[in-house]
């Protein structure tokens, strides 16, 4: 029983071997083309899902470096977008600031504002020009749009400006059209306002309203701004003349300091 | 019909490792012969129908890309099966140093006979990276396969080392 059972194993054995080897010679001789055919088999039914994935991982991987780089390139253009547009800003602002003249008997010396303090609106800046550049305190400060304050201290290299929205400052000022004069002041809650501006005075909303010149600070004639608003209280000696300013304290850049060719109050 | 399944996913990662890994992690032009490997433990572990049957397969899908050296591939990878087959049952290997000889023995034939049935040029320098790298290489990775199987090598032994 055992040498049969021995002898159908190794029957088998024999019969495992000789058909892979008649399979073998077929392909190796390339009987009917068969080994092309068994290869195609192979490829499609095998290699083909894996080379899917590797290619999708492939595309997925340059996919990711592709966006790094686009990321990268993105920064960049929007940081050179970003410069161009603040240097198209700085060129619209400089080309009105081109045109602009000082007042009579005044020359300018521009000025870039290094810094803002205040709460909300700034109501003092730094400016980049000191005692070395004839900057002295009380000289009117203005920019392109209008008066906007004034030197109240002077370092060798530096200079502080007290704005016209800070509450402490007061301007001698007139009604451009009436010639009628009042005091500029700002508040906080109600913005600038010319006080001790008479009921029965001549003021319109619309008006401009100018320095007067008087008080020896400010130099006569510049534009603090227009008039927005008139209220007549009654029983009350002095109307509400509210102001919008000329210039927008929000953004003030380049600022120029007026000097005196011969003083004024002289 | 079951038996079959295991063997089939043996071929599925044979291609798999031929497609996606056989260049990913090849040193110096040196790789795993992942064919020659499987067949190997095949013949350690199962019966000898198994094994030769494993290697004529294993043989075709490894020798896919070229039609040519599809037979050859299938008749070495076959008898390299049952040699390998009868090795291990007239010398009834226990060690792990033993088994782990059977198996790099046959990854070099296999390496060889490769040399000889695919590249007909460049004999030398396939003999160095094919014959030899490739056999240390892929020794190394049924050194490791022993390891793991015989629970010498453990996720907690890994993690004692740390």
């Amino acid at each position: 029983m055992n040498l049969l059972s021995s002898l159908l194993a190794r029957s088998w054995r024999n019969v495992h071997l000789a058909i892979i080897t008649v399979l073998s010679i077929a392909l190796i001789s390339g009987l009917f083309g068969v080994e092309r055919f068994v290869s195609r088999v192979v490829v499609s039914g095998l290699y083909e899902p894996f080379f899917y994935i590797k290619n999708a991982v492939n595309d997925l991987t340059t996919a990711a470096d592709e966006r790094d780089v686009l990321r990268e390139s993105l920064v960049e253009a929007s940081m050179k977008l970003s410069l161009q547009e603040e240097a198209f800003r700085e060129n619209l602002r400089l080309r009105s600031i081109l045109g602009f003249e000082p007042p009579a008997s005044y020359h300018i010396i521009p000025a870039k504002v290094i810094s803002v303090s205040g709460v909300g609106l700034p109501t003092a800046a730094i400016i980049n020009r000191g005692s070395k550049d004839s900057i002295k305190v009380d000289q009117s400060v203005i920019n392109q749009a209008g008066l906007v304050g004034r030197i109240i201290a002077v370092t060798e290299n530096h200079a502080t400006v007290q704005l016209l929205t800070d509450p402490l400052n007061r301007v001698a000022a007139r009604v451009s059209s009436s010639r009628e004069m009042g005091i500029v002041k700002y508040r906080t809650n109600r913005g600038l306002i010319l006080d001790n501006f008479p009921v029965q005075g001549t003021v319109a909303v619309g008006d401009t309203i100018l320095t007067s010149g008087l008080g020896g600070i400010y130099a006569p004639g510049l534009l603090i701004g227009t008039v927005t608003s008139v209220e007549r209280p009654e029983r009350e000696p002095l109307c509400k003349v509210d102001i919008a300013t000329a210039a927008n304290f929000r953004s003030i850049e380049e600022l120029f300091v007026l000097l005196a060719e011969e003083p004024w109050s002289e | 019909m079951v038996r079959v399944i295991p063997y089939v996913i043996y071929l599925l990662l044979l291609a798999m490792y031929q497609v996606i890994f056989a260049n990913m992690i090849s040193i110096y032009g040196a790789t795993v012969n992942l064919a020659a490997l499987m067949v190997m433990l095949v013949a350690s572990f199962k019966s000898e129908a198994a094994a030769t049957w494993f290697g004529f397969f294993c043989g075709i899908v490894l020798a896919a890309g070229i039609p040519d050296a599809v037979g050859w591939q299938a008749l070495v990878l076959a008898l390299l099966g049952m040699v390998a087959f009868h090795f291990r049952e007239k010398l009834n290997l226990e060690s792990l140093r033993a088994r782990l000889i059977l198996v790099v023995s046959g990854v070099l034939a296999h390496n060889l006979l490769n040399i000889a049935i695919v590249h007909a040029d460049a004999f030398w320098y396939r003999l160095f990276i094919d014959g030899v790298l490739g056999t240390i290489y892929t020794g190394l990775i049924a050194w490791l396969f022993y390891l793991v199987k015989e629970k010498k090598l453990t996720y907690q032994s890994i993690k004692s080392i740390f």
